[in-house]
């Protein structure tokens, strides 16, 4: 398929005498992407254009992982693109970066879709999912989806109980009471375990990209 | 929800594990709370790694034209309906009132219809206005459309009395143009046999002309790709 650009580059150049521009001039690579946010509040269209090729593969994939289906996905991250485009506003750089906040988002969209698909459907999940109980499964499953080798090898300095809880949380979309039920343990352990084990993550995922092998 | 509380529950919270109540519960405090807000921007440094590393996957082509097409269509065209369709669209949006006054919840079609109701005002404020000039939009193709604009106000609109469907596959873009550098202000389509009306803002100090071009449906283009049909100097 076709992409908008290659769609350009297929017309015809052409210019008129009456009304003279400049046909696509483009954006160099070096936009800052605080800057990008700030030009989308400002209803930039181009720096939305920007934003989106940068980031759709990035809010595809977690939308896809999160929800496991291609079409919940397209729709979602439609969802979540149009709330860049009015929200982008509401991004302050100091309060950190472009991507964390393009990505909290991106999360917290595909949790919503999560949680009103979970809705729809806990009558009919299957009887092995619900008496199997645990997150053992959905973990492994989740853990599959994760290659991000940094990502990856933080979250295995876990306990498998800290894990279990984070994974399920982020991947799987679950709140903490949901995962106390789940589990059948009480939630002030579900709240420990996930405390500690973002601690942990956090520690990690800081220094784990400037240490030498 | 005490400083205490609400930074037990800041990485749950960049999680999205916590329910609505408690969300909204640390929401609140973090806006008011300078140490909570640091320390939720690194959690979410945290959140941000896990979401990235999940497996990339290239998105479906249509995934792009829907989300730019969603930007850019443009949700305030009027369309002048003529004779007896204008009472009854009236009519409609008072139903609409009454409904929603018998607390039917009716959120979007009341927004879209106080977005138009805006939009008409803004253009009859335009009419009205002293400073307001007219420039009648020529080129290759027939048609009837004007664009009226104030210049003091920074108010203006397109009037389209007359001009072709573009197709399916088309859209009509409208550029205002700074020097030689086009600005989108967004895509449209004739309505069949109704005029429609395109209200616009912007510092019309800064234009020379407006154009509309002829591009893909249903996103337009960032910069034309062809000649504009029709252009007017202001």
């Amino acid at each position: 398929m076709t992409t908008g650009t290659i769609l350009r580059s297929e017309e015809r150049p052409m210019r008129s005498s009456a009304v003279g521009w400049d046909v696509d001039r483009g954006m160099t690579g070096t936009d800052q992407e605080a800057t990008l946010l700030a030009r989308i509040a400002r209803r930039d269209a181009t720096a939305f254009e920007t934003l989106y090729d940068r980031y759709s593969r990035a809010v595809y994939s977690l939308a896809l992982r999160m929800l496991g289906n291609p079409q919940a996905a397209q729709e979602v991250a439609q969802e979540i693109f149009l709330h860049i485009w009015r929200g982008a506003g509401e991004f302050i750089p100091a309060r950190g970066s472009a991507r964390s906040w393009v990505l909290s988002l991106a999360h917290h969209r595909t949790v919503d879709a999560l949680r009103r698909q979970k809705v729809r459907t806990v009558e009919t999940l299957a009887e092995g999912d619900r008496s199997a109980g645990g997150g053992a499964d959905v973990v492994e499953q989740a853990l599959r989806g994760v290659e991000g080798a940094t990502v990856r090898s933080a979250l295995m300095t876990l306990s498998a109980d800290q894990r279990e809880a984070i994974v399920l949380a982020y991947y799987g979309g679950y709140t903490q009471q949901a995962i106390a039920s789940r589990l059948k343990i009480p939630l002030g352990t579900v709240k420990t375990r996930i405390r500690d084990g973002m601690q942990r993550l956090r520690v990690q995922l800081a220094g784990g990209e400037e240490e030498p092998q | 929800m005490t400083h205490e509380q609400a930074s037990e529950l800041l990485a749950a919270f960049a999680l999205h594990a916590l329910d609505r109540d408690e969300a909204q519960a640390v929401s609140a405090h973090v806006q008011s709370c300078d140490r909570c807000r640091s320390e939720l921007a690194s959690w979410q440094e945290v959140t941000g790694q896990l979401g990235s590393a999940v497996r990339q996957v290239t998105p479906p082509p249509g995934l792009r034209e829907a989300v730019l097409a969603g930007i850019q269509m443009r949700q305030d065209v009027i369309q002048v309906r003529r004779g007896w369709a204008l009472g009854l669209a009236a009519a409609a949006a008072l139903v609409l009132l009454i409904l929603a006054g018998l607390g039917v919840s009716l959120g979007r079609q009341l927004t879209a219809i106080s977005t138009r109701l805006a939009a008409q005002e803004q253009v009859l404020a335009l009419l009205a206005a002293p400073s307001a000039r007219s420039v009648s939009l020529t080129g290759s193709v027939t048609a009837a459309v004007r664009f009226v604009y104030d210049p003091d106000r920074g108010r203006g609109a397109l009037v389209v009395s007359d001009l072709q469907d573009p197709g399916r596959e088309f859209v009509y873009q409208l550029w205002l143009i700074a020097g030689t550098q086009p600005e989108s202000a967004g895509t449209f389509r004739p309505a069949p046999g109704q005029p429609v009306v395109l209200p616009l803002v912007a510092d019309f100090s800064r234009y020379q002309a407006v154009a509309i071009s002829i591009e893909r449906a249903p996103s337009g283009a960032r910069q034309p790709t062809t000649t504009p049909i029709l252009s007017g100097k202001i």
